[in-house]
């Protein structure tokens, strides 16, 4: 029961995308089953994010905070960052990277992908990539409670407003929105690039062609803001005592 | 400490609009892109379905779109056998205690929300008194039907250990038909005349339809009655279910 309905849960958003799209056939230039790539790549990378860095998800990591159960982990004699990976791990989490693989098959049965050998090798390099540029989202999110002790609701416009954001082609959003997700947080290379060089579709922003083998150096890069950020905020931990 | 908690409280809500701000006007940039040079669709234009959009964000907070849990946590919590003692009825009892946290969300979350949202986009206003009224009756209609579903999911309660998980699946479904996430006259006819056979429309969609001015005449007293008819229906259906799960949850008391 529960692995069903968070599935059916995140899932609802993008459905309602395929009813409104079955009305207006494209949306920027994209059909459905291009867009369904988009959604089912980023879905299938979060759900999978979720379950490997979900010690560091803000929701559960507050009350970790809150209840002074943090101080147990500092006290362990293993690594950190170590424990925390994989400390909130919950099977229902699957259901996400399940509904992710079926809007991915969708996208693949309405728009067949021209495959290549090098497509191939660079779909789980792109996966990972996500993975790692989501979680390091996460990082810096749970690095905030160490001052604020509370969830900040406004993380979540960058992980879960993220992947929705994420599920559309970038260039039908206004140029100021563009240029955040691109040089404030470089979600632009993360998944739309990727997308067209897999779908084969032309850049309209203009950048470099190799700009689609971009999202190894963008995760790396924001992983290592978030770890460095999660050390320095660590430095201002204070116990709550209780 | 009193002043620390009511900053906390606020900085909630100013994150919780911030929120709001994003997907809202995340939708609206999709709808733009989705009309292109459409000027209208289904009989709904750009401007009104901007409008739709940002009105749908604002009663969030108001119906409580996203769902509640409040009711569930006492049965599990045993908080539940105080509020049986109490000498009114228990739907009654949750009704008012939930109308007024919805009343203050109305102003607090809701016209604040619209305020900001007016930066970036126009927001048109109902056209004339009359207009105004059947908004206001419709989404009183739509938070009575709203708080009955709301109470018949947490009364899952009564029966299974996971009704957390009941309810994450059901607040999703009325969601995706209540027309929130999308204007339920842009998805395909086949798929609104179906969500018409669910309480879920009653709720977001036919209040915002007649905010933004889709429906008149006739078709506006039809929806009107078909919401009547939807908030008596579930208040009935939750009398029933009410009934049938305190005499369980007495027995397994006991």
């Amino acid at each position: 029961m529960d692995l069903f309905s968070t599935g059916l849960m995140s899932g609802i958003g993008f459905l309602a995308v395929v009813l409104v799209m079955l009305r207006f056939e494209s949306i920027g230039g994209w059909t459905l089953g291009e867009v369904a790539f988009l959604a089912g790549m980023i879905e299938m990378s979060f759900g999978l994010m979720d379950m490997v860095f979900g010690g560091f998800d803000p929701d559960w990591f507050s009350g970790v905070v809150q209840s002074g159960r943090f101080d147990q982990f500092l006290l362990r004699p293993v690594n950190l960052a170590t424990q925390l990976l994989g400390a909130n791990f919950l099977l229902r989490r699957l259901g996400r990277v399940l509904e992710g693989i079926v809007f991915f098959g969708l996208s693949l049965w309405l728009t067949p992908v021209s495959w290549s050998v090098a497509k191939l090798l660079y779909l789980p390099v792109v996966v990972l990539s996500q993975v790692v540029a989501m979680g390091s989202l996460f990082m810096v999110g749970s690095g905030l409670i160490f001052w604020t002790v509370q969830r900040i609701e406004a993380v979540n416009i960058l992980t879960y407003g993220g992947v929705e954001l994420m599920s559309y082609p970038v260039h039908i959003y206004p140029r100021w929105l563009q240029r955040f997700f691109t040089f404030g947080v470089p979600f632009v290379f993360l998944n739309y690039y990727p997308a067209l060089y897999f779908l084969d579709k032309p850049d309209v922003l203009g950048f470099p062609v190799f700009a689609p083998f971009w999202a190894p150096l963008a995760a790396a890069g924001m992983l290592l803001m978030a770890i460095w950020f999660w050390r320095f905020a660590l430095r201002h931990y204070q116990s709550t005592g209780s | 400490m009193g002043l620390r908690q009511q900053m906390a409280y606020r900085l909630a809500m100013w994150a919780g609009l911030a929120t709001n701000l994003f997907f809202g006007l995340l939708r609206v940039i999709v709808l733009i892109a989705l009309y292109q040079a459409q000027l209208s669709v289904n009989g709904m234009s750009l401007q009104q379905a901007i409008t739709y959009s940002a009105v749908a964000q604002s009663v969030i907070a108001f119906l409580t779109v996203f769902g509640s849990s409040d009711l569930m946590r006492t049965v599990y919590s045993g908080a539940i056998a105080t509020d049986l003692v109490r000498p009114v009825g228990f739907y009654g009892y949750w009704l008012a205690r939930d109308f007024g946290g919805s009343l203050v969300n109305l102003v607090g979350r809701g016209l604040v929300f619209l305020l900001l949202f007016r930066l970036f986009y126009a927001v048109d206003l109902p056209n004339d008194v009359i207009a105004w009224l059947c908004f206001g009756v419709s989404l009183a209609l739509g938070w009575w039907v709203s708080f009955s579903w709301r109470f018949l999911v947490n009364l899952a309660s009564f029966w299974t250990p996971d009704a957390l998980g009941v309810g994450r699946a059901l607040f999703g479904i009325s969601q995706l038909f209540s027309g929130f996430i999308m204007p339920l006259r842009l998805m395909p006819d086949w798929f609104r005349q179906w969500s018409e056979f669910t309480p879920f429309p009653s709720m977001v969609n036919t209040p915002i339809e007649i905010y933004v001015g889709l429906l008149s005449g006739a078709e506006l007293w039809r929806a009107l009655l078909w919401q009547a008819g939807w908030a008596l229906a579930l208040f009935g259906v939750a009398q029933l279910v009410y009934a049938a799960g305190i005499r369980r949850l007495v027995l397994q008391g006991g």
